[in-house]
């Protein structure tokens, strides 16, 4: 295949999966919280911010997108790999490979929304387990920061721009 | 700083006819934590009778309270309401005695309670009328399909009627079966309603018996037909009109019971809190003992309050009281409460560290140094010199309004307010006012640093950072130890990771040539020894130590790499400002014929995705910034095992006692 | 040369794509649906767990002295809408408004709860239903009022509202013909089993049910239901033998009363039943799981095994709210709202009724902290 189609599908991957994780995350938690809310509307603060716990995921993705649309040239001048050479392909296969890591660990988002949504349930039940549930969360997002920082060492050194 | 307050052991002896003032006394000043006595030579106290009145008052106070709060006009609430909330003027009360205050508070219901109570009770009854009224309609709506008179519906001498539903499928095999066991002796009425049917079925008196349990096999939902006349149509208008009267009446005691709210409720906040008080120090009872003629208490207080202290209680008992202060014996380690002690600019901070649990009273107290870096981490993962100046301000006026609260929201704008300062020193640092808006207008601002193009500067950055601050936790891990005379604790779970970052950090820098190779290899090698050496002393099976060595290390290392975290959300703030920039920027030159719209939706998406960008990344930083101290820095040395001191302390926000001392 | 390169950089690449995608939908699909149907409900009970009475407000409550303070005391709970409206106050009436309370919280976790285990709580109701019935049928052969020992909570209350009422046998075998009840009903008129086999028998089928459905889910749902099932029929199992050994009865009796099922084998249970007397079944019981409730309860067992009953209620009650930490987005956080929502309202009918009887808050208090 072209080298732009590993490159546009790394930048899709990256904010498509991780967008798509967040969202699930966020909906996870969301009900968790509606739930939180129905019984008691003193709920609503703790609940909102634990919600938007998982929604970080896809703000990785979403600047891992740029990035590689900054780093090949799709975003201000043209595409920059688009002979089919191997140096290209490989700079591409980078490109694609930096994607999927944000994109894959951004799937995290769900795991965190599910550790959000049982945080929401612990806080409704006892407020002070507020902050212990927000770094219970916190703790799932470890991996997407990885992948972040794995992504952004191979886009700069392996591509640079 | 650094040392939990300095806390003393109190004895109090007196006589039985001075506690409830020498009780009262401490309740208000608030500075002592009672302790349990366990003494076998006298019996525990318990609460006297107006002790127990006193919690069946603040009950009874508190649902008059929370029926009168329903009507009571609301003074300000939204925003305004939460950043500067209204200070509630504080009653005197003149304390003399518990048993003057229950009889006035008795005086004071007598009168009170009755009417509040009558016009609850008459809402109440009036409110359960109306939805009474209400079920009756729906019942009759339903009867309607059959149009016949409701007084038909109703049994008479000889004949028993049922009202009521059975599933479609079954009706027939009902009146099949009812007809059967009564000898076709039936009449009944039908109609297809919802899935089911409705039917009335009219049977003699003395059938009753036997239609009944046929009835309970088909399941067979009765309904109660209302005591109404006529047609259910008009009966459903008759009724209708009942509930608009009912409503009015309704309405003419709910504006009763707000001028009931507008006289009693301030009163009855006032007096439920002083009942409330009593209730706490009747609880506190159980916790001293007594004889016939005295009593004694024990607990701990900060050494500072002492002097104080042992002149109010002079002065109330008159000089007949025996007192006994001492320094905690290195026995009740476990036992003393502890109190952070930190100076006013950084008190606050200790709300994040009491969050985890404040150290035990020979331990360091982390807050001095978690304030300081807590905030440069939050500034570091926000890095932006406007997002800074929004918090700041915001925090500024949430800290201006909340002063004299001093409640959590005080203490948390605080925090935000120097979070707020090192993002905006980091913003200037690193050149971002609303992420990359000045360059992209075509305005060069100074940046010693693009967060962006110099991701992997920022990287090796963070991980300094974090390799410094680890080194900070088991130093201090280290120094506490020594001091309290756990060197072997010391050297085999701090020192070894010492030496290592030492190691680490002289090995980097020989990469550039600043120390020799050596050097680096001197702190590290004896740091792997004495790290291996710790991680074989436990008592696990061998293979388990060989394996936790491996997991420890490597916990290390992941530890170490979190702080990769920094350069990330550091990275996603500039990167979202970024895409909301350009998104300005591609919509910024629409015109539609002579109306520059673009300028007019950029602002808009400028504003809105800018405070979006704040407020999502402040959370971030917030969490992450926590995280970083609560799992990684305090994981290197901090137990968080002590006792919060919690002193037995008054609750006032409406009232204020004096007291005769 | 070239050429193969590329083909291969993109083979490769394609191939992994496919698999890691492949791997990941079905991951990701998976956890969804297994965490995603409890968010909503579990968060809500959570909210719900916070208004659970605490020990305080029960001995407030104790204090009333009076049935009306009684629901005074209330009027700030969840019960409130229920006793409000009552006409008399007295402890019968407020029997019918507590199980009103508890019929619709079963209603609303029938209503929240994920599908796939919604049936578990139905089979739970019908539970109420084989209680009243047992005792509604108990009651009339004692040739006593049967309407002061049902509940008006189940999946049939009306029909156990004519049974209670019914005046011949027959008329109630009238109102359980087309129910699974119904043969079980006919062996006991035909005097084919007595009653207390009458009410063996519709446990060992409610308890079959239950178990069935509990085998029939997946992964952490089918071990909690498991647990609880098992627990179950061990607490009857086991004071079933104790009861008999009370009585004197023999292993033969027992055996016939005996459900399948439960933690405990039915090898050590029939080893059970074949003991002298309480004092060497407890004794045998010290090496299975439930050596800490003999232990603690001990006296108490061997003077009333009622005591035991309740000591093994409230470890049933605790066991589920040790799964609800261990499984927070699982079946086990309704499970364990329920049986502690049955508990309070246990203990508030307890309450309503002592203090009609005119008992002494003290002894109210006691008797009420006993319950499970």
């Amino acid at each position: 295949m072209e080298p732009i189609v590993y490159v546009a599908l790394g930048a899709a991957l990256a904010a498509g999966i991780a967008g798509a994780a967040s969202s699930f995350g966020v909906g996870i938690a969301g009900a968790a919280a509606a739930g939180a809310v129905a019984e008691d509307e003193k709920n609503f603060r703790n609940a909102l911010v634990l919600q938007g716990l998982p929604m970080t995921q896809s703000i990785y993705g979403l600047i891992t997108l740029f990035l590689i649309a900054l780093v090949s040239g799709i975003l201000g001048g043209g595409f920059k790999f688009a002979e089919p050479t191997t140096g290209n392909l490989i700079k591409a296969a980078i490109l694609l490979g930096a994607g999927l890591t944000v994109g894959l660990t951004g799937l995290s988002a769900i795991p965190q929304g599910i550790i959000a949504s049982a945080g929401i349930g612990a806080v409704s039940k006892n407020p002070k387990t507020f902050t212990q549930a927000i770094i219970f969360a916190a703790m799932a997002e470890t991996m997407a920061i990885f992948g972040l920082v794995g992504a952004l060492i191979l886009i700069i050194t392996g591509v640079g721009f | 700083m650094f040392k939990p307050e300095e806390m003393a052991k109190i004895e109090v002896l007196s006589l039985n006819r001075y506690k409830d003032s020498i009780l009262t006394y401490l309740h208000e000043e608030g500075v002592l934590e009672i302790r349990e006595i366990d003494g076998e030579f006298a019996q525990k106290d318990a609460p006297n009778e107006f002790y127990r009145k006193a919690a069946s008052y603040s009950i009874s106070l508190s649902r008059l309270v929370d029926f009168l709060k329903g009507y009571k006009e609301q003074a300000k609430g939204g925003i305004k309401g939460f950043i500067f909330p209204e200070l509630k003027p504080k009653k005197k009360y003149r304390y003399e005695g518990i048993e003057k205050l229950i009889k006035e508070i008795e005086s004071f219901l007598e009168n009170a309670e009755p009417e509040i109570k009558s016009v609850e009770s008459k809402i109440n009854s009036l409110s359960t009328e109306i939805e009474r009224l209400k079920t009756e309609i729906e019942i009759l709506e339903l009867l309607s399909t059959l149009d016949i008179e409701v007084e038909y519906l109703k049994p008479t001498k000889n004949l028993e009627i049922v009202v009521g539903f059975v599933e479609k499928d079954k009706f027939l095999p009902l009146i099949e079966e009812l007809k059967k066991a009564l000898n076709d002796k039936l009449a009944y009425v039908s109609r297809d309603l919802k899935g089911k049917v409705l039917v009335v079925i009219a049977l003699l008196k003395k059938d009753y018996d036997k239609a009944n349990p046929i009835l309970a096999k088909y399941s067979f939902e009765r309904i109660e037909v209302p005591e109404v006349k006529g047609k259910p149509k008009d009966a459903i208008k008759e009724l209708q009109k009942e509930i608009t009267k009912l409503n009015e009446e309704l309405e003419a005691t709910k504006k009763e019971a707000k001028v009931l709210a507008e006289k009693y409720h301030d009163e009855l906040v006032f007096y439920q809190e002083l009942m409330e008080n009593e209730r706490e120090k009747a609880n506190m009872l159980s916790n001293l003992i007594r004889t016939n003629m005295t009593f004694a208490l024990t607990g701990w207080l900060p050494k500072k309050d002492v002097p104080k202290i042992m002149e109010g209680l002079n002065k109330i008992s008159h000089g007949k009281i025996y007192v006994n202060i001492r320094p905690p014996t290195p026995e009740e380690l476990d036992e003393i409460p502890v109190k952070l002690k930190n100076p006013k600019f950084i008190e606050s901070f200790e709300m994040l560290t009491e969050m985890f649990g404040v150290p035990k009273y020979n331990e360091l107290d982390p807050t001095p140094i978690l304030a300081f870096t807590y905030s440069f981490f939050f500034g570091f993962m926000l890095t932006d010199f406007m997002y800074g100046l929004i918090i700041a301000i915001v925090a500024a006026l949430l800290a201006m309004g909340h002063k004299k609260l001093n409640d959590g929201v005080y203490k948390f704008s605080n925090i935000l307010l120097w979070s707020a300062f090192f993002t905006m020193v980091m913003g200037i640092l690193f050149g971002s006012y609303f992420g990359d808006a000045f360059q992209r207008a075509g305005i060069n601002v100074p940046a010693l640093l693009d967060p962006m193009r110099g991701a992997l500067v920022v990287l090796g950055l963070a991980l300094a950072i974090g390799l410094l601050h680890l080194f900070i936790g088991y130093t201090l891990g280290f120094i506490v130890k020594i001091k309290n005379k756990e060197t072997a604790n010391a050297v085999l779970e701090q020192l070894p990771w010492m030496l290592i970052i030492l190691g680490v950090i002289s090995l980097a820098l020989s990469m550039p040539g600043f120390t020799s190779i050596t050097l680096g290899e001197a702190f590290l090698l004896p740091g792997i020894v004495l790290f291996v050496i710790s991680e074989i002393r436990s008592d696990l099976p061998i293979l388990m130590r060989l394996l936790m060595t491996i997991s420890d290390f490597f916990g290390f290392i992941g530890n170490w790499l979190s702080y990769a975290r920094l350069m990330a959300l550091a990275l996603a703030t500039a990167g979202i400002a970024m895409v909301v920039n350009i998104i300005v920027a591609m919509i910024w030159g629409i015109r539609i014929g002579p109306v520059p719209l673009g300028i007019a939706v950029g602002l808009v998406v400028f504003i809105g995705g800018h405070i979006f960008s704040t407020a999502i990344n402040a959370l971030g930083a917030f969490v992450h910034a926590l995280r970083l101290h609560y799992v990684e820095f305090f994981g290197t040395f901090y137990s968080g095992e002590g006792k919060k001191f919690e002193p037995f302390k008054a609750k006032r926000e409406v009232s204020e006692l004096e007291l005769e001392i | 040369m070239r050429e193969v390169e590329v083909s291969t950089i993109t083979a490769i690449l394609d191939t992994s794509l496919a698999v890691i995608f492949t791997w990941v939908a079905y991951k990701t699909g998976q956890i969804l649906w297994k965490y995603t149907p409890y968010s909503y409900p579990n968060a809500r009970i959570r909210a719900m767990e916070a208004r659970f009475f605490t020990e305080q407000k029960f001995n407030e409550l104790a204090e009333s002295k009076t049935l009306n303070n009684f629901v005074m005391n209330l009027e700030d709970t969840d019960y409130k809408p229920y006793l409000t409206a009552l006409p008399v106050l007295n402890s019968e009436n407020i029997d019918r408004a507590l199980d009103k309370a508890l019929a619709d919280i079963y209603g609303l976790l029938l209503k929240i709860l994920p599908k796939r285990t919604r049936g578990f709580f139905k089979l739970l109701l019908e539970e109420w239903d084989i209680r009243n019935i047992s005792s509604a049928v108990k009651a009339k052969l004692r040739g006593e009022v049967a309407r002061d020992y049902i509940n008006e909570i189940g999946t049939m209350v009306e029909k156990v509202k004519a049974i209670a009422e019914a005046k011949s046998f027959e008329e109630i075998l009238v109102i359980l013909e087309g129910t699974e009840y119904e043969e079980a009903y006919q062996k006991l008129l035909l005097k084919e089993i007595a009653p207390e086999e009458f009410e063996t028998e519709l446990y060992k089928n409610h308890y079959l049910k239950l178990s069935k459905y509990a085998a029939s889910r997946k992964d952490e749902e089918r071990i909690i239901l498991e647990e609880f099932v098992s627990l179950k029929i061990d607490k009857i199992n086991l004071s079933t033998i104790l009861r008999g050994k009370a009585h004197g009865l023999g292993a033969e009796k027992l055996r016939n009363s005996l459900i399948p099922g439960g933690k405990i084998k039915r090898k050590s249970l029939e080893t059970l039943a074949n003991m002298e007397d309480v004092e060497m079944v407890l004794a045998e019981l010290d090496s299975t799981e439930y050596s800490g409730i003999i232990r603690e309860y001990r006296e108490e067992i061997v003077e009333d095994i009622s005591a035991f009953e309740r000591a093994f209620d409230r470890y049933i009650l605790q066991r589920m709210a040790e799964l609800t930490r261990f499984y927070p987005l699982s079946i086990a956080v309704p499970l364990s709202y329920i049986l502690q929502k049955e508990s309070e309202i246990r203990k508030l009918k307890a309450i309503a009724k002592l203090i009609e009887d005119g008992v002494k808050p003290e002894i109210i208090k006691k008797a009420v902290g006993e319950l499970p």
